[in-house]
């Protein structure tokens, strides 16, 4: 007889309650903060695939996100199109870029990369505010109102949730995969030890390489969807240095290298972000920042494994033994 | 002969940490490097092991040649190795350490699992337990089992049995032996004198970047260069400010290796 | 004669560069480990500075000594509190624990300072001279030759000082150093220190000559990256070429292309860097 902590149990009432939580809390507030959540949780599981699980810690993610964002409002933009025709693309350039980072950077040590991440990404950013095909420093502009359903332009905030909701299953159940695979081990082993692993005959860098297209993808999936549902995005909420932190906190308080901990992380983190800004007004965003630096450092000095590390610490062997499958 | 280095060096700026060694191993052998500190051995040793890459020489390894190779490469050539300082993946446990090993020739999870489930039982480890909790011993003993799992022909062993009680000894030389038995070439660095005589039946002594002496134990020791190596004056230091970088890693003041 | 204007503002800032720069190749080369709040540093050297003219009204030399001993009180405190304990954990603590650090003294400096601009009360180096034809600020001169100055000093206090050489000893090989006598943990936090007070008093050197806001840490910090890949991880003589290099680039890249570019062009050189010959002018290949 199972335990009724069992974790399938506990994974039935999660996507139960993910399911049916804009239902049960129907207002708009509510609503708005379920569809931050589930975009925090997409782009902070998506930046945990090279940064949780492979260790190779991007600090310049938003290139991909920014990526992603752009592509569909510009393909609106230029030619009319319906913002999804420009998801792929956006999925291909970041796969792009991530090659093109990736190859010089993954026969050096780790910080190289880390560094190239932060460079091109602020390089991007700059680049874009002077660029006037993509609104330089003003933007660009999704469909004000709907054309058709395929613009995704809704006015309720229930369709967006759902499909954010449908994107964050695939990407999790993709993940959830990959750990057990082949893939996933190599993953966790050069975070473990590179040199170890080298001997062992993983192939490091094509590995590395994988993980980090695969990450970029899903990122920009990410940035596509903010873009759409905001119908705006310019060069600092697409490229800046801000939507990196947020990936790696949400990831990281959670839990980087573990399949639920940027959940865990988005369910913490976005609606405080939303408090504190309610809290301390007009300077809100200063000081939530001030207090993400904060916290980003307690988890590097105390607990890098997040909160899934800590209830692992925390919680007897045995309790948890006993109350597993 | 199934690994033919010849004439091997390795130079860090003007400092010849290896020069001109030779080794031939064949098929079903037990060889011992030996030597005192800074002598060059483990250099030679990352040389065989693709880690280092060579100034000068040629290693070649069942008719292919890995001079150059990576030590990836190695690995799926067959040739694998154990690393002076335990290097076991502390955050997975026992089993999911040798499946990484085991997915080399077995890409699928199941085969995987399966094959590094004999080989933990093989080695007397236990599969749940995390790498963490294990002490230094059983590191060492996981590392062994972790890189038998990549199926290697030749196993090159870097003071793997060091720091052991006399039980854990006689312990790790009877999975030595195994691991021969199972038909398994071992190139083994020591300083155990219980080790190189038990177990090896040919031994390379370096001195100075140079192999002085090879035989068998028996004859080596009573080599009176190599009894002057040891108990000899002048031990090799790389002269100060002369870095030793790290393989495959940023430059400057990386912290200088052993040997 | 607006080309050797422009060349020359820009080796005298980049000396600037190179002397800060050369801060973050010390800590990399000690212990393998890369500051991402560095740039926060310089930026905290220039509102000491700012806090010094202020409140007890001294000149340079004053607030450049206050900037310098703060910054290397904050720089070993760091390290005793923080870096030493992340050193032996994985490498996700070891670039969230300063790249969090950054965030904080960023965020903490906008919430106290606001993103306004400001720059230095005029000091006694306040006018322009003519040098040969060429007209410079007096403040640009001289800070550009003191950063000149102190960072070779500090190549010379690493390669010619017994201090030095137990920085080197430490970085080289811990255990020999230690077997030696010397004390690593020591060691490291002075280096810490010795880096963030390069940074402190760059940044105040940068504040006589220059404007500045909040935001210019996180610009400093990346064109510290690219001056120390340029010139070589844990040289601090290749900083110096490299800072000189960099601040040239920049002010013909402003010149030519627009301001706007000097950034775009520094940053497009470290990934063509990364790309090329990652191990910079001064590495080996």
């Amino acid at each position: 007889m199972k335990s009724i902590l069992s974790p399938r149990v506990g994974l039935f009432l999660l996507a139960a309650g993910l399911l049916f939580y804009p239902i049960v809390f129907s207002g708009a507030f509510y609503r708005d903060i379920g569809v931050a959540v589930l975009l925090a949780a997409i782009f902070a599981s998506a930046w945990n695939i090279v940064g949780g699980y492979a260790g190779q810690v991007s600090v310049g993610h938003s290139m991909f996100f920014g990526l992603g964002a752009y592509t569909p409002l510009l393909f609106y933009t230029l030619w009319g199109w319906s913002p999804i025709a420009g998801i792929p693309a956006g999925i291909l350039l970041s796969i792009a870029l991530a090659v093109v980072i990736g190859m010089p950077t993954f026969r050096l040590t780790g910080h190289y990369f880390s560094m190239a991440t932060i460079a091109v990404a602020e390089l991007i950013r700059i680049f874009a505010g002077t660029w006037n095909l993509v609104g330089a420093a003003i933007g660009l502009q999704g469909p004000a109102t709907a054309r058709g359903w395929w613009d995704l332009t809704f006015r309720s905030e229930l369709p967006y949730y759902y499909i954010f909701l449908a994107v964050l299953g695939i990407l999790l159940t993709i993940t959830a995969a990959m750990e057990r695979r082949r893939f996933g081990f190599y993953l966790r082993a050069i975070k473990a030890g590179e040199r170890a692993a080298r001997s062992l005959g993983v192939p490091v860098r094509q590995t590395k390489m994988k993980a980090l297209a695969l990450s970029a993808a899903f990122t920009s999936v990410a940035g596509s969807l903010y873009a759409i549902k905001t119908g705006f995005i310019d060069p600092d909420s697409g490229f800046g240095i801000l939507v990196s932190i947020q990936m790696i906190i949400v990831a990281a308080l959670g839990g980087a290298g573990t399949l639920f901990g940027p959940l865990l992380g988005a369910l913490i983190l976005v609606p405080l972000q939303t408090a504190t800004n309610t809290w301390f007004g007009g300077g809100g965003s200063g000081l939530t920042y001030i207090l993400y630096g904060g916290i980003i450092v307690l988890i590097a000095r105390f607990e890098p494994g997040g909160l899934f590390e800590l209830w692992h610490r925390v919680v007897p062997e045995r309790w948890r033994r006993a109350h597993a499958t | 002969m199934l690994l033919d280095a010849k004439n091997v060096s390795k130079t860090f700026g003007s400092f010849w940490a290896v020069s001109g060694a030779d080794l031939a191993v064949e098929e079903g052998e037990i060889i011992g490097l030996i030597g005192p500190n800074g002598a060059g051995k483990s250099t030679f040793f990352n040389c065989l092991a693709g880690e280092t890459l060579p100034t000068a020489g040629r290693i070649v390894f069942n008719g292919a040649d890995v001079t150059r190779a990576s030590p990836e490469a190695h690995a799926r050539a067959g040739i694998g190795r154990t690393f002076q300082v335990p290097t076991t993946f502390e955050d997975m446990t026992v089993l999911d350490n040798v499946m990484v090993g085991a997915f080399l020739r077995h890409p699928h999870r199941n085969d995987a699992r399966d094959h590094a489930r004999r080989i933990v039982d093989l080695t007397g480890l236990k599969a749940d337990q995390q790498a963490r909790s294990l002490g230094t011993p059983g590191r060492k003993r996981l590392e062994i089992a972790r890189v038998l799992a990549t199926d290697p022909q030749l196993l090159l062993l870097d003071e793997s049995l060091a720091g052991l009680t006399p039980t854990e000894l006689h312990d790790a030389i009877a999975l030595v032996r195994r691991i021969h038995d199972m038909g398994i070439t071992i190139v083994i660095v020591e300083h155990i004198m219980e080790v190189i005589m038990t177990l090896t039946k040919r031994l390379l002594v370096f001195h100075q970047g140079h192999v002085i002496a090879s035989g068998t134990p028996e004859t080596v020791v009573k080599n009176e260069a190599v009894i002057e190596a040891y108990l000899g004056h002048a031990q090799r230091r790389p002269p100060p400010g002369v870095p030793i970088p790290a393989p495959h890693s940023g430059e400057g003041f990386s912290g200088g290796g052993s040997d | 004669m607006v080309a050797l204007q422009v060349i020359v503002g820009g080796l005298l800032s980049g000396a600037i560069y190179a002397l800060f720069s050369s801060g973050l190749t010390l800590i990399w080369g000690m212990m393998n480990f890369i500051n991402f709040a560095h740039g926060e540093f310089v930026m905290l050297g220039m509102y000491v500075a700012l806090l010094v003219v202020v409140w007890l009204g001294g000149g340079p030399a004053v607030f450049g000594i206050a900037a310098a001993l703060a910054l290397f009180a904050l720089g070993v405190g760091i390290y005793l509190s923080l870096i030493r304990h992340v050193l032996r954990g994985p490498m996700l603590a070891q670039i969230l624990s300063t790249f969090g650090l950054a965030l904080l003294l960023r965020y903490t400096a906008f919430w106290i300072f606001s993103a306004n601009v400001v720059s230095l009360p005029q000091t006694s180096l306040a006018g322009t001279i003519n040098v040969g034809g060429i007209f410079l600020p007096l403040a640009q001169l001289a800070a550009g030759a003191v950063a000149l100055t102190l960072t070779i000093s500090l190549h010379v206090l690493l390669t010619r000082t017994t201090v030095g050489s137990k920085l080197l000893a430490v970085a080289e090989d811990r255990t020999a150093a230690m077997l030696m006598g010397i004390r690593p943990d020591r060691m490291q936090a002075l280096a810490w220190g010795l880096s963030a007070g390069a940074a402190g008093i760059a940044g105040a050197l940068m504040a006589t000559a220059y404007p500045w806001s909040p935001s210019v840490g996180e610009t400093f910090g990346l064109i510290a990256f690219v001056v120390v890949a340029l010139g070589g991880f844990g040289s601090v003589l290749g900083s110096l070429y490299a800072g000189l290099i960099i601040g040239l680039i920049q002010a013909v890249s402003a010149f030519w292309l627009g301001a706007i570019y000097k950034d775009i062009v520094v940053y497009g050189l470290f990934v063509a860097l990364l790309w090329f010959r990652p191990q910079g002018l001064m590495g080996k290949a």
